[in-house]
């Protein structure tokens, strides 16, 4: 079970709905594409409707709008946003430097914040979790291990610059490392797709068709 | 050839400009058929042979730890950034989490800064509404946009305006900001995951226990983090989300159950056809790995 649906008509409907639109979807894989098609334009449209909703009841209103209308003065930061969401709602008559700064200040901003966070938060511990391992021996030779792995991986990345026989070698294994690494992920990535799937037949087969409750 | 010259002209448009291998088309029903025999043959047989289960604990002690080390009436951040297409595979020991929280006293509040985030955290707290939780342990903290500078907001103040209620008094009295929680639950999907909080929101209080729920998938992803203690606990394999509910308490013999694992017997199928499809890949490349690649035009050794 789900869970999501209740036991009521609405419930039924719902779950007639997924079942119907989940098969569409699996339709594609014998080659029919309308149904397939059906359910794409389906969830595109609905997913704009409920981005839209969202954007407006959960952000604009309560973050822009009504502190605005109550106190404008008061809020003088909002402006700039205001003026980015006229410029995304189409309002070419702003001035292009107008919107270019808010826009500017917002995008350095994100990438400020992604960045920062990944090298702060990221890289820099993993770097010390790495170089001072901390323990027994064992964690010495892992970092020792996952030390070499990395350096002979970036050798692989050594593209159209003189090198040795013995460098052409480690970036050879350090392409193959890369290639093991990759297709590690992807055995990951396998099983939880097929977990997705194997969900999926259990919702036909239960909340649907109710044989494998 | 002649035989593709002889196909009906619709069999070409059919597939477009794919070109799959003849009778392709007939193995995926074929899988989802065996795929549907093995689910209504392993939950014939609950449980013995085919346990999904890891037998290794290590990573459900490390959550019931996470979890013993939680103060009486603890606040507890529910970060729901799973996304719909992936969010089934967790769904199960999200649930076991939630339940095994409230069944310690915790209040849960909710948090998004993913829209398909928000989604499920409206729906999960919904579904725990009607299953008569207590309105006074839960709390919806809404949508925080902008990801990583939402996050780092919320660090500071996390209370949406016009949050009413104990839990929001609560919050209120401790700061308004995210230090006001005992641990945070990051439950992570594709694009905002765990690794997301740690950057912006772990950086900022690090004192704060995380523990993360992801996809299998994000699991060579968050265990380094794991290694530097920045997670306290984390369950990002089907075979560990297992182990925990099971650890929390199968109710798999009740007559509602909450929800249900992947069946074994499906999943060691589809394993199986995997490897199949793999073996047979690798037996026809191994003819080309034999022979030797062609020497690239730019890159040369003794350039």
């Amino acid at each position: 079970m789900t869970g999501f649906f209740d036991e009521g008509l609405a419930g039924v409907v719902a779950t007639w709905v997924a079942a119907l639109v989940t098969i569409g979807v699996w339709a594609y894989l014998v080659g029919e594409r309308r149904f397939f098609r059906l359910a794409q334009h389906l969830l595109a449209g609905l997913a704009t409707g409920y981005f839209t909703v969202l954007a407006v009841r959960e952000v604009l209103l309560p973050r822009l709008v009504e502190p605005m209308v109550s106190d404008p003065g008061g809020n003088l930061l909002l402006w700039p946003a205001l003026l980015l969401v006229l410029a995304m709602a189409g309002a070419h008559w702003l001035a292009r430097p107008v919107v270019a700064v808010p826009a500017a200040i917002l995008v350095a901003g994100v990438a400020a914040f992604a960045l920062g966070g990944a090298v702060v938060g990221t890289l820099l511990p993993q770097m010390a979790g790495a170089l001072l391992p901390p323990g027994p021996v064992s964690s010495i030779v892992n970092g020792l291990i996952g030390l070499a792995i990395t350096a002979l991986v970036l050798l692989g990345f050594l593209h159209g610059v003189p090198r040795s026989r013995l460098m052409a070698g480690a970036a050879g294994t350090g392409r193959w490392l890369l290639l093991g690494g990759i297709g590690g992920w992807l055995g990951f990535l396998l099983v939880s797709r097929l977990a997705l799937l194997v969900d999926r037949l259990q919702f036909l087969l239960g909340d649907w068709l109710g044989i494998a409750r | 050839m002649s035989e593709a010259g002889a196909a009906p002209p619709s069999a070409g448009r059919r597939y477009g400009s794919m070109s799959r291998p003849r009778g392709a088309a007939l193995w995926w029903p074929v899988l989802l058929v065996a795929l549907s025999i093995a689910i209504l043959a392993g939950g014939a047989v609950p449980g013995g042979a085919l346990q999904l289960a890891n037998p290794d604990t290590a990573r459900v002690s490390e959550v019931d730890e996470a979890f013993d080390a939680l103060p009486d009436d603890a606040l507890v951040l529910v970060a729901m950034d799973g996304d719909l297409g992936t969010y089934p595979e967790i769904r199960p020991a999200v649930r076991a989490a939630l339940d095994d929280l409230l069944r310690r006293g915790a209040a849960l509040a909710f948090v998004s800064v993913s829209v398909e985030g928000r989604a499920i955290a409206v729906a999960e707290l919904a579904r725990l509404g009607a299953v008569g939780v207590d309105a006074d342990g839960l709390l919806d903290l809404g949508y925080v946009s902008g990801v990583e500078a939402g996050l780092v907001r919320l660090v500071t103040d996390a209370l949406p305006p016009g949050a009413e209620g104990a839990m929001a008094s609560t919050i209120e009295e401790r700061g308004g900001g995210l230090s006001a929680f005992d641990l945070f639950l990051l439950v992570g999907g594709t694009d905002v995951g765990p690794r997301t909080w740690v950057e912006q929101v772990g950086t900022r209080l690090p004192q704060k226990p995380m523990v993360g729920l992801a996809p299998t998938f994000a699991q060579p992803e968050l265990a380094p983090y794991l290694r530097t203690s920045q997670l306290v606990a984390l369950l990002a394999t089907v075979r560990d989300d297992a182990a925990y509910v099971e650890s929390v308490g199968d109710d798999a013999e009740a007559e509602n159950p909450a929800d249900r694992l992947p069946s074994a017997a499906a999943m060691l199928l589809g394993m199986l056809v995997a490897l199949v499809v793999l073996a047979q890949a690798l037996g026809g490349a191994l003819p080309r790995l034999r022979r030797p690649a062609p020497r690239p035009a730019v890159e040369d050794d003794e350039a």
